[in-house]
């Protein structure tokens, strides 16, 4: 396994942008996963570090070589793709052993890696089968087994559980873990699910429009993100974003909606005036909000809009000045819509992005 | 899995009788029977008038009233004619030769056309060409450029010194049916390029990817993952090429009429000169009864071709 690099990668389709001036570094035995809405040239990504398409801009390197000119054979990478891509016409095993009859191994050395692989996969019972005598599950297995017999320097992964219904996603998702953990393998894993990505990589790189928003493991981009973007993102539900008037009177600093103020603490309020302008961000997750029946000290009036039980939580949608942020409650709280409720703002789990450039206010 | 029973569904179970199964779904039958009967006097009756004008001696007049019932006699005068080998062997490689160069060619174009680059346009509806124009036209053309007067492949052989005098290639015994074969490669490559054009744009290209990733040069994926993906439209086209080639009439009627001395004589040509030449309208029924036989032959071919795909696939 190696690391890999990308500096100032660039690709672009005519006038088109699809990846603009990425850089990141994966490192030896790293799971990174790739996550940004449909479009933001995840893929496109990938398939720069693949080799499949030819770079615009910028350098790759796979371990410490410099692989931007190299063929994609000859870039010594595994990839699995989002529907799995096996051969129709070949057997499970011939599929196995494709990459490796491509790289002339002896003919008992592919057998016998065939077998490691099923077996490692738990596909051995499949290996006489067409693909198309597959479920989704197994294919998908096959998929990563054709990728494992190689022994690659790093794996690819476009999507790979895309295609499974719900269940078998969390299946796969914990195999793929144990997977990563049992053969320390370098993997980029390409997926616009925002769970996936946090359940499973050691770093998430959040693309948007063909750029890099953050690198950072999942519990530092899920606590500190950069921007609005990917505060809005990473997390389910989305953390709630309120463009509310920031509000000086000498040393203190609040900030006020229709007819309330609310005042901030010392270290917020420095945030606060850092910003550009004087329309400030205000961002929180749902599990940093208490919900009050009466007014409070500080908490922001609003009004219930909707409820949704989950069964362990109880969502709340409240409108706020015109936008809408959702809290919880323990599902034996009773709430209803259209009363009003008072939100109580955790300051030190809060959020301040600046209008203007939507970045985090530190 | 709950399944309902009834006229409308159409569940049926296999051991229905055919009347009982039209009985119950007599509207969807009805619907159908129009067609049916057009269907019937369109082709069943041809067919079937073919069939029985082959067991008689027919007068030239085609006063069918004089005609006298002769059993097999007319098969047996086709079967044991010298002319039957010799036409058969020449529908054969007309057949065969046309069918596989047609396609080589039209797999070669469509390969080179599958890939961007510079007037790839311009050259595609060049090469489509062929396809388009009418067969008379085409015939009348290639006749010109064979022609051992004025024609350019004569001029051209004997200035790149092949020969020395222009060869009439259309009133030669050895040179008449292969010439005749080239002009219908030249008209049928374009089908079987579209055909296979069609083809290429549905090989997935994540597959292609992924063998290029598993280190699979340009040849080893077209060997692996293109060409078993075109195995099924390359069956359908050489089918039609073959099915099109056993009815070729109008390139060899118009070229050489068969000659010279029946060297280009093939099937629909030789049973047109018996029924319309020498109007033995009781003979050329037999010879198209059993031109018949074969192409049903090719026919059920062609729906296992087609149907193929569907029996593979998991319930
Ligand atoms: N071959 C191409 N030609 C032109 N634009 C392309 C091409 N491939 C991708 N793009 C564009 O690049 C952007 C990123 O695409 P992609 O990497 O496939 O996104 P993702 O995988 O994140 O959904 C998209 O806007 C897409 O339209
Ligand atoms: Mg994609």
């Amino acid at each position: 396994m190696a690391k890999v690099t990308l500096e100032n990668v660039v690709k672009t389709y005519g006038p088109v942008t699809a990846v603009g001036d990425v850089s990141f570094t994966v490192q030896d035995g790293e799971f990174v996963a790739l996550v940004g809405p449909s479009g933001c040239g995840k893929t496109t990504t990938l398939n720069l570090i693949a080799g499949l398409i030819p770079i615009s801009g910028g350098n790759i390197r796979i371990g410490d070589k410099l692989v931007n000119d190299l063929d994609p054979k000859d870039r010594d990478i595994a990839m699995v793709f989002q529907n799995y891509a096996l051969y129709p016409n070949k057997t499970v095993a011939k599929n196995l052993a494709f990459p490796l009859q491509m790289r002339r191994l002896p003919k008992d050395e592919i057998a016998r890696k065939v077998a490691e692989a099923a077996r490692v996969l738990d596909i051995t019972h499949l290996l006489e089968r067409k693909p198309r005598e597959l479920s989704g599950g197994q294919q998908q297995r096959v998929a990563l087994g054709r990728a494992l017999v190689r022994d690659p320097r790093a794996f690819l992964m476009d999507e790979p559980l895309s295609n499974l219904d719900a269940k078998l996603r969390v299946q796969m998702r914990t195999e793929l873990k144990r997977f990563h953990q049992d053969l320390k393998a370098t993997i980029i894993y390409v997926t616009h699910d925002q769970l996936e990505a946090v359940t499973m990589a050691d770093k998430m790189a959040v693309m948007n429009g063909g750029t890099l928003q953050q690198y950072d493991s999942p519990k530092n981009v899920f606590d500190h993100p950069v921007n609005t973007f990917v505060a809005s993102f990473v997390g389910s539900p989305a953390m709630s974003l309120v463009p509310l008037r920031r509000v000086v009177e000498g040393d203190a600093v609040a900030l006020a909606g229709d007819g309330w103020q609310m005042p901030l603490s010392p270290a917020n309020a420095r945030k606060a005036l850092s910003a550009k302008s004087d329309t400030v961000i205000l961002g929180a997750r749902h599990s940093t909000i208490a919900l009050h029946d009466g007014p409070r000290e500080g908490a922001v009036p609003g009004r219930v809009y909707t409820v949704e039980p989950t069964g362990d939580v109880t969502f709340v949608q409240v409108h706020v000045d015109g936008a809408i942020v959702i809290a919880s409650l323990a599902p034996d709280v009773a709430v209803r819509s259209d009363t009003n409720v008072w939100l109580g703002f955790d300051q030190s789990r809060m959020h301040l992005f600046d209008c203007e450039t939507q970045m985090a206010l530190t | 899995m709950a399944v309902s029973s009834g006229p409308v569904t159409g569940s049926l179970r296999r051991d229905d009788g055919l009347l009982r199964r039209i009985v119950t779904h007599r509207a969807d039958y009805a619907y159908v029977l129009p067609a049916l009967v057009v269907m019937m006097v369109v082709i069943a009756y041809p067919i079937w008038f073919t069939v029985d004008m082959s067991f008689y001696k027919t007068p030239a007049s085609l006063q069918l009233r004089d005609r006298t019932f002769v059993g097999w006699k007319n098969y047996h005068t086709i079967l044991t004619a010298p002319a039957f080998w010799s036409v058969t062997l020449n529908t054969l490689i007309w057949t065969v030769a046309s069918t596989f160069f047609a396609f080589l060619l039209g797999l070669g174009a469509a390969l080179s056309l599958h890939r961007e680059f510079a007037g790839r346009a311009v050259l595609r509806a060049i090469l489509l060409i062929p396809y388009v124009i009418s067969a008379v036209a085409a015939s009348y053309l290639w006749k010109w450029l064979y022609h051992s007067d004025f024609g350019v492949i004569g001029a051209l052989s004997v200035q790149w010194g092949f020969t020395d005098k222009p060869i009439n290639f259309l009133d030669n015994i050895h040179t008449a049916l292969p010439s005749l074969i080239v002009v219908n490669i030249w008209r049928e490559f374009s089908f079987a390029m579209i055909m296979l054009m069609a083809g290429l744009q549905t090989v997935p290209e994540q597959l292609l990817r992924a063998a290029q990733v598993d280190g699979a040069n340009a040849w080893q994926r077209f060997w692996h993952v293109t060409a078993p993906h075109l195995k099924g439209v390359s069956m359908v086209t050489v089918l039609l090429l073959m099915v099109a080639n056993f009815n070729s009439f109008i390139v060899p009627w118009l070229m050489t009429g068969g000659g010279p001395a029946g060297a280009s004589d093939i099937w629909i040509t030789h049973i047109y000169q018996i029924a319309f030449g020498r109007q033995n309208w009781g003979l050329a029924s037999a010879y198209s009864v059993i031109l018949f036989i074969v192409m049903m032959c090719l026919g059920y071919f062609y729906v296992q071709a087609l149907t193929r795909g569907d029996k593979g696939r998991p319930e």
